[in-house]
């Protein structure tokens, strides 16, 4: 009898153990499908960190880099998430359409364009590309090709930077600026008289570290303005962010081959596939551009003896994201070998990112503006956050509007000095504003 | 003779009262019809009326709601066209913005 009782308990247990097991698994079902809607349009890995500078270039390989993606948080700006991730404005702006540079949405993703395709080059010494604003400097080890890579900013279209073949003639540790002509006439225009030359220090547009080129009053160089790399802002020189012009300096002997090109639209390939990167070519040159493109791609498509998607050639064309987008399959079956993009982690700071001191009631401040729209203030005080050397300032909000307040600033000359450049560099009429007094 | 004239007046007599008689009667059923219609048609008349005064009263109701929803329409439009008015202002200060930011960048 009491054995009767023992298996009908022990046939309880079972069928116990097994409703158990059955919800368990019905819950990490649910489990898995949130760990996959998470991951949302781009399905790639999630990591930490990701590689932005230095790449191994792989023989008869011309493609480097993994692109990645990542979400924004609140007080993001794209010319911060580009610097952290060693990426121009021009290149993070052209991969991410329609994102609003200066206020973009939190929790937006971002595409970082942290794959490139080396330009059509001999891969020796530094090669810049004007039109992508990339710098590669190509070491050699023994049989092994590496490559790293920054962002740089390059010269305006009234005083471009010169392409073709020099070399580092000299370098430089904390140089000073000997103020051209031009740039001191430009400068004396707008009411803003400088001096012939400026020592090394934070009001030094040249930075830390100066490569001079072989080719006379053209250099490589850092900056006191970081926001300004991936635009066309300089008189012709190439710069640099501070922490990678260092790096530059310290790999970069005298006599270096610097080779300048000028290359919008770049093809390579990597595990079979050509990939096609484009970016906007100046007017001017855009038909000429095409025309290169097309003739080495019925070049590629007649040795391959199969016809090219021309439709996505265009496309890729015309959208201009400056990003390699496979268009063609080398070898059959290797379309599958295209990488997705990985996700990456909001790192807890962004390196760069300029910090705002806190408020002092005994500081001087500059009213910037007074606007109705939010967005309109926000953007405000991130252009004048992102100055090279840096202004502080930060949105009031009050009843009906929002004020862009600059500062603080320690002494009344200094709040001047602040209000005199917001309104040379940024034609903001700012009003200094005094500290309370005490008692 | 005297016997036969009362017999032929009788015979105009009596058919005539007879139909005398037969008239009255017809005449006050068709006047018990007639009020009867009346009623009637005083009740359609009320009902008419009623039925216009309501078709009146939805007319103008619907001429009002169409009026309010032309009016809605007409402030949707403008609220359109302010927003749009207003997204391109937006838009145009932050490219006059982004213009300046760029020229500052400059040395």
């Amino acid at each position: 009898m009491s054995r009767i009782s023992d298996r009908s308990l022990s046939c309880n247990w079972l069928r116990l153990a097994a409703l158990c097991i059955f919800i368990f698994s019905l819950s990490a079902c649910a489990a898995m499908k949130s760990v996959r809607e998470t991951t949302g349009p781009f399905p790639g890995r999630h990591e930490t960190e990701i590689e932005r500078n230095k790449f191994a270039v792989a023989r008869g390989e011309d493609v480097i880099g993994r692109l990645a993606v990542i979400r924004l948080e609140k007080g993001d700006t794209l010319p911060d998430i580009a610097r952290h991730f060693s990426l121009g404005i021009n290149a993070i702006s052209a991969a991410n359409p329609g994102v609003d540079v200066w206020v973009p949405e939190a929790g937006e993703r971002i595409l970082l364009p942290l794959s490139f395709i080396l330009p059509d080059t001999p891969r020796k010494g530094i090669v810049v590309n004007l039109a992508t604003m990339r710098l590669f400097q190509y070491k050699e080890d023994g049989t092994s090709l590496s490559v790293t890579t920054y962002p740089v900013g390059v010269g305006t279209n009234e005083r471009p930077t010169p392409t073709g073949q020099m070399h580092v003639a000299r370098k430089a540790v904390r140089p000073t600026w000997h103020v051209p002509a031009s740039i001191a006439e430009d400068h004396r225009k707008k009411g803003d008289d400088l001096p012939a030359a400026v020592p090394p220090g934070p009001e030094n547009p040249l930075g830390e570290y100066a490569l001079y080129l072989s080719k006379s009053g053209y250099l490589i160089h850092g900056t006191n303005k970081p926001a300004s790399i991936g635009l066309t802002a300089t008189n012709g020189c190439l710069r640099l962010y501070p922490e990678n012009v260092k790096t530059l300096f310290d790999d970069t002997p005298v006599k270096t081959p610097v080779l300048i090109v000028n290359q919008p639209y770049l093809i390579g390939q990597r595990d079979g596939v050509l990939y096609l990167e484009a970016h906007t070519p100046p007017e001017e040159s855009a038909a000429h551009e095409t025309e290169i493109l097309y003739r080495r791609l019925r070049t590629i498509e007649k040795k391959a003896a199969r016809a090219l998607d021309w439709k996505k050639v265009k496309e890729v064309q015309a959208e201009a994201r400056g990003i390699p987008v496979p268009i063609f399959e080398l070898r059959q079956g290797s379309e599958k070998e295209v990488a997705k993009p990985v996700e990456v982690e909001h790192p807890e700071t962004l390196y760069g990112k300029p910090e705002i001191p806190a408020l002092r009631l005994q500081a001087w401040y500059v009213l910037a503006a007074d606007v109705p729209d939010m967005i309109e203030a926000q953007r405000i005080a991130a252009i004048i956050n992102h100055q090279g050397p840096q202004i502080p300032a930060r949105v009031f909000q009050k009843s009906d509007s929002y004020r862009v307040i600059a500062g603080p600033f320690n002494d009344g000359s200094e709040a001047k000095k602040a209000a005199k450049r917001l309104k040379i560099d940024l034609e903001i009429d700012g009003i200094v504003i005094e500290p309370f007094k005490n008692g | 003779m005297k016997k036969n004239l009362f017999l032929i007046t009788m015979m105009l007599v009596l058919p005539t009262l007879m139909i005398g008689c037969a008239t009255t009667g017809d005449l006050q059923k068709v006047q018990a019809e007639q009020k009867m219609i009346d009623a009637k048609a005083d009740q359609a008349l009320k009902d008419a009326q009623a039925a216009k005064t309501a078709a009146d009263a939805a007319k103008v109701k619907a001429d009002e709601t169409s009026a309010r929803a032309e009016s809605a329409i007409k402030a949707a439009e403008e609220r359109e066209k302010a927003a749009v008015e207003r997204e391109k202002v937006a838009e145009e200060k932050a490219k006059k913005a982004e213009a300046a930011f760029e020229k500052s960048m400059k040395k």
